[in-house]
């Protein structure tokens, strides 16, 4: 018995020496160490001998079983240390990413910070009519300030809003949600507006404007600043410089143009804000006592303000593009950049 | 608007640098785009808001400068005296033009232009002429009001103002012939047109070097008729650009005034008086403002006295009602000025923009959709699809071409083919993919989120609408479809076959029995007809119901038991529908299946050529006990002769 352990030994070593495929090794430790295997059937024969020897016999079976399991596993490291390696600097294949178009990105951002300080978020709908495109927002109709709005009218029968047409700015919204609901009231409504401009790269017939606004007792102008400020300083930067200049807005009054200082050259000059150091990017102001009537709100008691962006401008600015259309042409390439 | 710091002068010496100047201009509301210097002059370009009339003249700037700088402008108006002359001019109606002032010198010569004059009106953009007509602007930009003069001896007869006729024909100064419409308002005599009025003169009346008599208009014509008129011929001048805005009676004279003072200096002749017809009142008004109210609207304390002395220097009367009421009375050239909420940006303007602090308001935070929307944006671009953003106006061409009915179109189009209203998000799509075809660019797939509008019952529908199209894999649209339904929680919808006028292969998306969407394959003839080489798949699903229908999520328990698989291998034939294999499959196996997927798919010589095959691998779970292996045999052979039943001989086989 001993003799076969012996030799069973050897030649397990031997063997397992050789295996030059893991599946060999896999057949090797089925035959030494299976069901089937010689050391099983010298176990099974061990109660049939003397209590001495099956003492000795015992121990050194183990042992043997011990020593191929050991042999075993250093091979299989072995193979596993040969394991076939990745080569990483092939070029990666190309992986299906979906992305939010950058101006909807940038709606989300400023939406998302006006949300912070509370505004709640509107849309509107883009087909409008006369009363609360021009009329309720104070704009005369046959006037020269109707001619920064110059609008495209639609087919539709009139109603009792006169013509219907395509907003050409989001003030309209204002009307909407102040002829619907009591203040307190602070909006933000973004979406798409239309005027028939000839397209070049600062003009789309088509763009987007984020208008705000609040309403309540003892607002004031104060707070239209300090709204703008946290505005500006959370999405361009926090060293953002504010100016704001006296404006004409037919809907607000006072009126004001925000200029940020320009986020290119930090106020020095350069070609982007042609030499001024400023940047316009938003017009606001006291929402007009007469705006207020017309959505049946008491200017005595509330007063508001308002606020009105256009997002291609500020996407322009942040993002540094040149055209504006590039952001309807979807070039993929555009696209994935952000 | 340009003007000159020189010109400036002409009324008073600002004693600053030209450069201060501008920027508290533009701190005040009034924004210099540019400041250059000229010689010894400094040329301003600034914006004119619609409102400010009065900046529309250097008068008017030098009172608004002069306020800014902290000091009244002290103002003489010109006159002259008064002497009447026999002319017979007849309005035809007083809406149109409400005054009418010619007035006469005779005997001038039109002599050299001084280059000091010259000067003035090129550095404020207008092109030397002649002498009269350079004085002409010349007391236009000084003043205000714009005026037209005539050579006398060229008008024949009685001077008319009234509508042109229709198809009448206009040869204006600038040298080009108009057809003119009733809109138009014509200055005529009794031969001919003379000039467009408000707008510009015409050739047959203009003064010449050698003219010796002439009539200097100078009127008052409605603002909304000298718009509409250059409207519809597509000009804007100096002159209508004021008219259209405001003019001013008192403006009016002094120009007028100033005019015929500087042709009698400069080219001589004599004055022989003036013809007036019509005449406008102008009633001053008094508006109260409140220092409170200054406080409330702006949120900063301005003191009473700082207040008044704000409103005096803009040339205000300004008394005082009691401690706390103002009592203004505004220039006649600000009648902007209209309530008290004017007169508080008067103050707060002039004060400084700049004073006022920041003050953040409280807010009381309200529910809104927007993180749902900002979710679902974010969730379909999880699926690998970008986002394009496409015009909502396109070619009615196309829309008739999709056969699409009851679409909206613009009265006023930029380019007359691109006049309606979209209805489906298919055009921007198939735009998008052409687009990055021709540039070959790798496309995985756009999806667009925008409003879709249409006419109903005289009225008009506009509502969100999601639309997906890719080119490739053309099953994954449905995957899309269904994960987009599971992210809402929309069960128990179903795909149903439809035909559709513009794609093949077409399934509605049903629940409900309402329609929520659909999907298809773009027929190949109108792949022709836009030219997209590539086959497209496009769905589209209305929001607004899928808003309606989405439910709030809820765990859902699942089997913690062991999941068996079964694969099977048949081929179809290809006509007959897929769904038809998946009914005998859930009929004869039953409770115990949880779901199928294809495996593989095969086309190929092992199968008849009208055939397609498929490996399917079933998977089977009791939400109760592990299965055994037997029964999973059991069930699975039953649906292995279910398939080989005499109904589906023919259409399918094992494989």
């Amino acid at each position: 018995m001993e003799e076969k352990i012996s030799l069973l030994e050897k030649e397990a070593e031997e063997e397992i020496k050789k295996v030059k495929a893991e599946k060999e090794l896999e057949e090797a430790r089925v035959r030494y160490l299976g069901r089937k295997s010689t050391i099983n059937q010298l176990f099974s024969q061990l109660p049939k001998l003397e209590k001495e020897k099956r003492a000795y016999i015992g121990r050194r079976l183990n042992l043997l079983k011990e020593k191929i399991e050991r042999l075993i596993k250093e091979k299989k490291l072995q193979f596993e240390k040969k394991e076939e390696e990745i080569d990483f600097t092939v070029i990666s294949p190309c992986l299906h990413v979906g992305r939010k178009h950058l101006l909807t990105q940038v709606i989300e951002e400023i939406c998302q910070i006006f949300k912070n300080l509370g505004f709640q978020i509107i849309e509107g709908n883009e087909i409008e009519d006369e009363w609360h495109n021009f009329s309720a927002l104070n704009i005369p109709l046959e006037h020269p300030s109707r001619d920064v709005f110059d609008t495209f009218y639609l087919d539709l029968p009139p109603q009792e809003g006169g013509k219907f047409l395509l907003r050409s700015h989001t003030s309209p919204s204002q009307i909407r949600v102040m002829e619907k609901f009591s203040p307190p009231l602070a909006v933000i409504s973004p979406g798409r507006v239309y005027r028939p401009d000839n397209p070049d790269a600062s003009h789309s017939f088509m763009f987007h404007q984020i208008e705000g606004f609040c309403v309540d007792k003892e607002i004031d102008f104060s707070h239209l600043k300090g709204v703008l400020f946290y505005f500006a300083q959370s999405f361009f930067s926090p060293q953002v410089k504010l100016r704001f200049r006296p404006h004409y807005f037919p809907f607000t009054e006072p009126s004001a143009e925000v200029d940020i200082s320009c986020i290119i050259c930090q106020g020095k000059g350069c070609s982007v804000c042609k030499g001024k150091g400023w940047l316009e990017v938003l017009g606001c102001g006291m929402i007009h006592p007469k705006v207020l009537k017309n959505c049946g709100i008491n200017p005595k008691k509330f007063s508001g303000f308002a606020f009105g962006m256009g997002v291609e401008r500020i996407a322009m600015l942040k993002y540094r593009i040149a055209d504006i259309r590039i952001f309807f042409e979807n070039d993929v390439r555009f696209l994935e950049q952000f | 608007m340009k003007f000159t710091l020189n010109f400036i002068k002409e009324f008073f010496n600002p004693q600053k640098e030209a450069s201060y100047i501008a920027e508290r201009l533009t701190l005040a509301g009034v924004e210099v785009e540019s400041l250059k210097k000229e010689n010894d002059d400094w040329i301003f370009e600034i914006e004119v808001t619609s409102n400010r009339a009065d900046l529309l003249s250097i008068f008017g700037l030098a009172n608004e400068i002069s306020a800014v700088l902290g000091k009244r402008l002290k103002i003489l108006f010109p006159s002259i005296k008064k002497k009447t002359v026999d002319l017979k001019i007849s309005i035809e109606d007083k809406k149109d033009c409400p005054l009418y002032i010619a007035s006469v010198i005779k005997g001038i010569k039109v002599v050299k232009t001084p280059d000091w004059l010259k000067e003035r009106i090129a550095n404020c953009g207008i092109n030397s002429v002649n002498s009269v007509v350079d004085i002409g602007n010349y007391s236009m930009l000084k003043w205000g009001h714009p005026l037209h003069i005539f050579d006398l001896d060229k008008i024949e007869g009685r001077i008319f103002i009234r509508r042109a006729k229709e198809g009448e024909f206009f040869l204006g100064l600038d040298g080009k012939e108009r057809r003119l419409t009733s809109q138009n308002l014509v200055i005529a005599d009794e031969k001919k047109i003379i000039a467009l009025a408000g707008i510009i003169g015409a050739e047959n009346s203009c003064v010449d070097e050698n003219t010796k008599n002439i009539l200097i208009e100078t009127a008052i014509f409605s603002p909304l008729t000298i718009r509409k008129s250059r409207q519809i011929l597509g000009i804007s001048t100096e002159s209508s650009y004021r008219f259209e805005r405001k003019v001013f009676p008192q403006l009016l004279e002094a120009t007028r005034a100033a005019s015929v003072q500087l042709i009698l200096k400069l080219c001589g002749g004599n004055f022989l008086g003036s013809k007036k017809v019509g005449g406008v009142s102008s009633s001053s008004k008094k508006i109260k403002l409140n220092v409170n109210s200054l406080k409330r609207y702006v949120g900063v304390d301005i003191s009473f006295s700082e207040a008044k002395n704000i409103l005096e220097r803009l040339n205000c009367k300004v008394s005082k009602e009691n401690k706390e009421v103002l009592k203004i009375e505004p220039p006649f050239f600000r009648d902007d000025l209209k309530e008290e909420v004017d007169i508080i940006e008067e103050v707060i303007r002039i004060y400084g923009y700049e004073k006022v602090p920041e003050k953040l308001p409280s807010i009381l935070p309200q529910k809104d959709d927007f993180y749902f929307w900002l979710s679902f944006k974010e969730f379909l671009t999880r699926l690998g699809l970008k986002e394009i953003i496409t015009y909502s106006i396109v070619k009615e061409s196309y829309l008739e071409k999709l056969k699409e009915k009851n679409f909206i179109k613009i009265v006023n189009p930029l380019r007359k083919e691109e006049n309606a209203l979209r209805t489906n998000l298919l055009l921007g799509i198939i735009e998008a993919i052409r687009y990055n075809l021709n540039q070959k660019n790798k496309i995985d797939g756009f999806f667009e989120i925008a409003h879709l509008y249409r006419k109903e019952d005289g009225r008009f529908i506009e509502e969100p609408y999601l639309g997906i199209g890719i080119i490739e894999k053309p099953l994954y649209l449905k995957s899309y479809i269904e994960e987009i339904l599971k992210f809402l929680n929309i069960v128990n919808f179903e795909f149903k076959k439809e035909d559709l006028p513009n794609f093949t292969s077409a399934l509605f998306v049903e629940k409900d029995k309402k329609i929520v969407g659909f999907l298809g394959n773009l027929k190949k003839e109108l792949r022709d007809f836009f030219d997209i080489k590539k086959e497209i798949y496009f769905a589209q699903l209305n929001l607004s119901l899928l808003k309606e229908m989405r439910k709030d999520k809820f765990f859902k328990p699942f089997s913690f038991y062991p999941k068996v698989s079964r694969d099977i291998s048949l081929a179809k034939k290809k006509e007959f529908p897929f769904e038809n294999i998946m009914e005998i499959i859930k009929s004869s196996v039953g409770e115990y299946l949880e779901s199928v997927e294809v495996i593989d798919t095969y086309r190929g010589e092992k199968i008849p050529p009208d055939f397609e095959g498929f490996t399917l691998r079933l998977h089977y779970r009791s939400f109760e006990r592990t299965l055994q292996s037997e029964e999973v045999d059991k069930l699975h052979n039953q649906l292995r002769k279910k398939l080989l039943f005499p109904e589906v001989k023919g259409k399918i086989i094992l494989r």
